[in-house]
This record gives C-alpha cells, structure tokens and sequence, in this order.
C-alpha cells in the first residue's frame, strides 16, 4: 500500500553530462506530498541542476524523471499541464520587471489562461482580489499590485515571487537558494513562509548552502561533485549524527577544494 | 474616474508587450485593399518563380557570370565599406564635441560639421550613384564612391554620437593629471569606443553588401544586374541561381560579424550588454592588416584606378532650368506618397516581426523556415520584390510599400531574434517552467522587456525606409521616388535638384522626428524604476555604464 498514491517527484538514477565532471551522477531521489526536503551542499554541488532536473528544464542525459508517477510529456497541454503543478522560486527569481505586480502575480496562471485573458491581463487589472488577498498572505501592502515590479525593495521581489508561485497553485514547491541573498530576519520569515506551504498535498524542495537553517525540514539530502552523499529523516536522526555528516559533506569539499 | 485614468496609465505602463504588436494592425487596411489592387494577371508567373527555387540553372555558363558578379559586388560591398570607415572614423572624431571641447576648448565647430554632413548622409546611395554615374561615366569606382560616401557620413554621425555619449568622468580625471589632450582622449575614450565600433563596423559591412546589390540593379555593375536582367526576361532559374549564392554569401558574412562580435565581446545593435575589448587587441590589430592587402588586392581585381574619378565626362549641356515647371510638379501628391509609402512600410516590417515570431514560437521547425523567410527579405533587393509584385499587383504605393516592408522585416527580425537570444530569456523560461505556452512565455517574458528598446530601433527604421523609399520608385507611383527617376531618364536637372532637395529636407525632418521618439524611449527606460531593458538576468546589475547607456544611434 506504500505506493498508492505516486510520489509527487521521482528520480531515478539521474545522470547530466557537464564538461569535465558530470554535473550529476546517478542522483535517486524521491518526495512525497507533505515532506519538506532540505537539499544542502557545497557551491558547485550540482543543487541548481538537481532542481532544473527536478522542474523540467534540462532534460537528464540518463535515468527517468517522474512527476505524479508519469514521465514528462513531450509537449503541448499535457506537459504543461505537468509544469503547472511544479512551482519555481528561481534564484535570480526571474520576475518580468516591466510588468506591475499585478501582471507579474497574475503571470503564475498562464498556464491555465486562454489567450484572451492572457492578452487582457495586459491591459487591465484582473483577479484583483486574490492578487490582494496573496499579497496581505505573504505580509505585503495590497497597494503594490499598481508598482511596477522594478520599484520594489529586494525583500518585496522576494516576497512578489512567492506569491507569483503560489497564485500558480502548484503541488512541488521548488526553491534555489532562496534565502542567499536576504538579511537573517527575512531569511527565517520566509523559509518559515515555505515551510507552512510545503504541508501536504504539496512538497517542498529547497535548496541550502546554510546548514543551521535545517529546522522545520522532515529530510536533509547531500550533494556533493554531483552524487548523493546522504539522505536523512530529521526525525529519526540524532543531532550529532546530522553534524557529523554535514561536516563529512562540507569538509570533504574542502579536502577536494584543496587537492585542485 | 480614478478607476478609469488608473486603468489608462496601466495600459501605457504596463502593457509593453502589446506596443510591439500594435503597429502590426496595418496588415487589417492592407488585406482589405489588397483585392482591389490584384489584377490576377501573373499567378502563373509567379507559381513559375517559386518552382525555379528549388531547380536553379546548373549551367555553367550561368553559373560562371553569377560567380564573376557576385564577384564583383563583394568586391564593391568591401571597398565601399573600408572608405566609408576610413571617413567616417575622420569625420566622426572632427564632428566630436567632446574633441573639440578638449583639444581647442570650443564646440561649435563640431556642431558645423555635423550639420554639414546631415546633406550627404540624408540623400540615398541609390542617388549617389546614379548621380555620379551621369558624372564619371560606368565604372566599378562609381559604386565604391556612392556607397563609401553616403556611409561615411552615417558612420560619422553614430561616431560622434558614440563619443559624446560615452562618460567622461576617465577623461577629466586624466586632464586634471595633467596629460595632453589627444592622449588623454585616445586613453579615456578609445577602450569603450572601440567595442562600439567594431559591432557597428561589422553591421556597416552587411549593409554594404546589401547596397551593392541595390546599386547593380539599376546597373552599376555586379550581381544586381544580372538579377534584374534575368527577372525582367523571365529566366527564374537563372535568377535562382544568382539568388542562392547571394543567401550564402550573405548568411555567411552575417555568421563570421556576428562570430567576431561574439569572440570579441562587442554589444549587439540593441539589447544584451558588452566587455571592453582587451586582449584580443592582437588579433583585431592583425586583422586590420591582414584587410589592407587584400582591400588593394579587390581594388586591383575591379580595375579601380583613383584616378578615373577624376576625369569628369562632359555633360550634355544642361538647358536653362525651368522653375515653374518645377513648381507645377503635383508636390503634395508627390509627399503624402512618400510618406504613406514610409507609414505603410514601417509598420509592417516593425509590427509582422514580433506577430510572426509569435505565431511560430510552438514550432522550432516553422521558425527556421521564418528565418529563412527574413534571409530572403533582406538580401532580395527591393526593386526587384517591387518588380515580381508587379506580376500580380497594379503599380503604385502599396506594391511599393510590401516590396520595402518585406526587405526591413528582414532587418528587424533578424535583430529581434537577436536581441531574444539575451534579453528575457530566463523570465521566458521561468513561464514555461510554471506552464504557460510558449507563444505567452514569449510574450510576456521576453517583448516586455523588448519592447522599448525595440520600438525605438523601429522609430529609428522608419526613417532609413523613408530614405530607401526612392529605390522602389520605379514601380511607378510611389511619390518622390518615381518623380525622381523620371526626372533622372529624362535629364530634367531642374527637376532632379528640386526633388533630391525636398527629399533630404523630408529625411532630415524624419531622423529629427525618430530622435526625438527615440529618446523619450530610450530614457524612461532608463529611469532609475523602470529597468533597463538590457540586462538578461533581473538580478545582475549592468555594471557597464558605457554599453546601454547613451543611446547609440543605429543608423543604416
């Protein structure tokens, strides 16, 4: 009965080809709805990839991908339809900074827009109230949907993409290194923020470079030069066999930093 | 009412994206014109045309005079081009402000030359050449002056601009220090020049070739004269014979500018960013001489003696003008023509080129064939598009105004497609991850942050077409441009005069016009909220002040 309800995302033994080292090598992975995945490792890891794995972006040189238990489909609607229940909280976080917050919230529904909404969005406010709502959700003045987004403060795009995800509504949550660049109070509120959204139905993927950010999360997953190195249930794992494996990951890059 | 005036400034704010469309509502008037204008008289003719492509003459003696004109207009392309550098780069630095101001502490003097200049560059090669054709008699030099000169001029302008534009914080940090002027110029403004310069300079040789061809149509030697011949006699295969070779010739110098400009770090024409060059300065060095050689070798291989260009071929004696048949030329007909002709023309190519884009983004493999599609476009003279519309189509603006529409489309998509290759490509991606369409991931992720940018490149177009509307004035009808060369067969001087005139006043009015528009585009991109529209990832700060900064105008 374990495997009724198909994991949300499956990878299996996942291989990318870079141009010296394959950036990933024979990564499994497997996430079920309801678990928050920490995903941590040194810079250079391969987490980005993992995630552009993950989302759909690049294509594995080797294993399979499955979402819901189907592998992706080639295209047209079904694909995105896949793609619509996988949400991205890019890095560079990849808002279109010509469109007001409206637009750029209202953007995470293509998916599931005909075109002449699509085109209207462009011309008029739409959805205002739940754009409202999300945005008093994620602790932001409702007043900034008329901004455009290239006026907000880094802590406000932060918070606009978010939301942009969620409007999207998916089941995967995806999230690399989402916390890099914002002061420590911010960090905390919104990994605070992605963890109460990666409560089941949906899961959560994020990527980490800080280790003390770990609580909240049920797994902690490695990467290192592009393999796992461990795969943890928080639960179940003492504090100390934690530490020692994140020092074996980061000090094991160190060692390979080193030796180059 | 705040509603509504709120929802007004949204749409001129916000719906960037759409602006780019929005000139593309010209195809709506044109398709209902259009059946009226058919005359249906030459579908055959043109079914034959399109058959030809696919079995060009293999015959040798074809193939050997498409090789000995294509010869010859390459020839005419590089010559052309390396004088219109060699003036330009001259008259660009004399008409500099900032030179001036440094080297003799006053400006007006750049101002003068600059508005000297405005004449030669504002009148098209086409009429250079034909003009110096009744002067010096048919040679190759003909079509190297007629192409270096109006370019030079052109070449000056951006040069000037180019340097006016760049910061000159450098430059005062070294005048201070004490250095002299030319030094501290060449030190300061020589590095973030020359980038500039080399996309530019590359850009400057495609359109050289392209001139080449225009100016051997109306039979100044090369290829253009084969093409027109074999067009005008029917002989398609023959014509596709001449046409591949160009498209190769032509895809294959767009590939090596456009390598160069990769391999040496230069901007693109709009969008995307660029390095300073540094250390490949070697190898630009060696590769401007290695060209010196071979621009003697080309002169030599033409038979252009610069000497020739001095011996004037007695005129016919001109008969006393007759200004009243001048006045009596129907000149507000001729105008509206013109302008029309431009209108029509510049929506088009600047509105089809994102329309199209769209329509084909689900299909890699419909994209390619647009590609080709704008390959043709631009390297198809546009006299002769005019001419083979001709086949199908009664005479007059609108022929005129397709033939000119479709050679610009080809520019500007070739541009856009540019410019896409590093603008908003992750915003693209980052909608198609969440699973948007590819048509709405185009369009929302990549035109909004095109749209200025392009727009004003657009604005700019429209004023290099309204120049160019002279070369499909042999359709007949088109304003100006037919006038002209009526006036031109008819050895009408007076005429000929009073045509080129008002032809340079309308340019010089419209490149006031497109600046102007140009600016308001350009700098409220720039405002410090609206984001430049030149960077590829929103979080990466454009960190070279030199490159999108001052708007760089892209003349040609």
């Amino acid at each position: 009965m374990v495997n009724a309800i198909p994991a949300l995302l499956e990878l299996e033994s996942i291989s990318v080809d870079g141009r010296q080292a394959p950036r990933l090598a024979d990564v499994s992975l497997r996430i079920e709805a309801g678990e928050r995945v920490a995903l941590v490792g040194p810079s250079g890891a391969g987490k980005s990839t993992l995630l552009a794995v993950a989302n759909g972006l690049i294509r594995p040189s080797a294993g399979a991908v499955r979402w819901q238990g189907e592998p992706p489909a080639g295209g047209g609607r079904r694909r995105r339809r896949q793609q619509a229940r996988i949400g991205t909280l890019w890095q560079d976080l990849r808002l279109i900074e010509e469109l007001s917050v409206q637009q750029n919230l209202n953007a995470g529904r293509l998916a599931h827009w005909g075109w002449p909404r699509a085109l209207l969005n462009l011309l008029l406010p739409m959805d205002t109230q739940a754009c409202q709502q999300l945005l008093q959700r994620l602790d932001l003045d409702p007043a900034l949907l008329n901004q455009p987004v290239s006026a907000l403060s880094g802590g406000q795009r932060q918070r606009v993409a978010l939301a942009r995800l969620l409007r999207q509504e998916p089941l995967l949550l995806l999230a690399d290194e989402p916390l890099a660049s914002l002061d420590p109070r911010l960090a905390a509120e919104l990994l605070e923020l992605l963890l109460s959204q990666g409560k089941a139905p949906r899961a959560l993927l994020l990527s980490l470079h800080r280790p003390d950010l770990l609580q909240g999360f049920d797994r902690v997953v490695g990467l290192r030069a592009g393999r796992l190195t461990f795969d943890l249930a928080l639960g179940d794992t003492s504090d100390a066999a934690l530490a020692r494996s994140l020092a074996e990951l980061y000090g094991g890059a160190a060692r390979l930093e080193a030796r180059r | 009412m705040t509603a509504a005036r709120g929802a007004g400034a949204a749409l001129r704010r916000f719906a960037a994206p759409l602006w780019v469309l929005l000139p593309a509502l010209v195809l709506l008037p044109l398709a209902l014109r259009l059946p009226a204008l058919a005359h249906g008289g030459g579908w055959d003719l043109v079914g034959q045309f399109a058959l030809a492509a696919l079995q060009p003459s293999l015959d040798p003696l074809v193939l050997g005079s498409v090789m000995g004109g294509l010869g010859i207009t390459v020839g005419i392309a590089l010559l052309g081009w390396a004088g219109s550098l060699v003036l330009g780069l001259l008259l660009g630095i004399a008409s500099s402000r900032v030179v001036w101001n440094s080297m003799w502490g006053r400006r007006w003097p750049a101002e003068l030359i600059r508005r000297l200049l405005a004449m030669p560059r504002s009148v098209h090669e086409l009429l250079w050449g034909l003009l110096l054709l009744q002067l010096l008699g048919l040679q190759p030099a003909v079509a190297v002056v007629a192409i270096a000169v109006p370019f030079g001029a052109l070449v000056a302008r951006v040069v000037s601009d180019q340097i006016d534009n760049l910061p000159l914080g450098g430059l005062e940090a070294l005048r201070t220090a004490g250095s002299s002027p030319p030094a501290a110029l060449l030190t300061a403004l020589g590095p973030p020049l020359l980038p500039q310069l080399l996309s530019y300079g590359g850009y400057r040789l495609e359109c050289a070739l392209r001139s080449a061809t225009l100016l051997g149509v109306f039979g100044l030697g090369g290829l253009g004269t084969e093409l027109r011949l074999t067009l005008q006699s029917l002989a398609f295969r023959e014509l596709w014979s001449g046409l591949w070779a160009l498209l190769v010739t032509m895809l294959a110098l767009e590939a090596v500018v456009t390598a160069l400009r990769r391999r040496w770090a230069m901007p693109l024409r709009f969008g995307g960013g660029g390095n300073p060059v540094g250390r490949q300065g070697q190898e630009l060095l060696l590769t401007g001489l290695a060209l010196l050689p071979l621009l003697v070798a080309v002169a030599w291989a033409l038979g252009i003696h610069p000497n020739q260009l001095l011996q004037w071929q007695g005129l016919p004696p001109a008969p006393p003008p007759d200004w009243e048949s001048v006045l009596a030329l129907p000149w507000p007909r001729l105008l509206a023509g013109t302008l029309l002709l431009t209108a029509l023309a510049a929506a088009l190519a600047v509105g089809c080129a994102p329309l199209l884009l769209l329509l084909v983004a689900p299909w890699p493999w419909a994209r390619l064939c647009l590609q080709g599609l704008w390959a043709l476009g631009r390297l198809w003279p546009p006299p002769l598009t005019a001419l083979l519309l001709l086949f199908v189509l009664e005479p007059g603006v609108v022929a005129g105004a397709l033939a000119l529409g479709f050679h610009n489309l080809g520019i500007l998509g070739r541009l856009l497609l540019e410019a896409a290759g590093h603008t908003g490509s992750a915003a693209r991606q980052a909608l198609v991850a969440g699973g948007s369409g590819p048509r709405m991931a185009l369009l929302y992720g990549q035109f909004s942050p095109l749209a200025r940018p392009y727009l004003a490149y657009g604005a700019y177009r429209a004023d290099v077409i309204l120049r160019e509307s002279v070369v499909v004035g042999l359709v007949g009808a088109t304003g100006l441009g037919s006038q002209l060369l009526e006036a031109l067969s008819s050895f009408a001087w007076d005429q000929l005069a009073a045509l080129v005139l008002a032809y340079a006043a309308l340019t010089l009015l419209g490149e006031d016009l497109s600046d102007r528009l140009r600016r308001r585009l350009s700098s409220r991109a720039q405002l410090p909220g609206l984001t430049p529209a030149f960077r590829s990832a929103p979080e990466s700060v454009a960190s070279d002040p030199a490159a999108p900064a001052g708007p760089p105008p892209e003349l040609g």
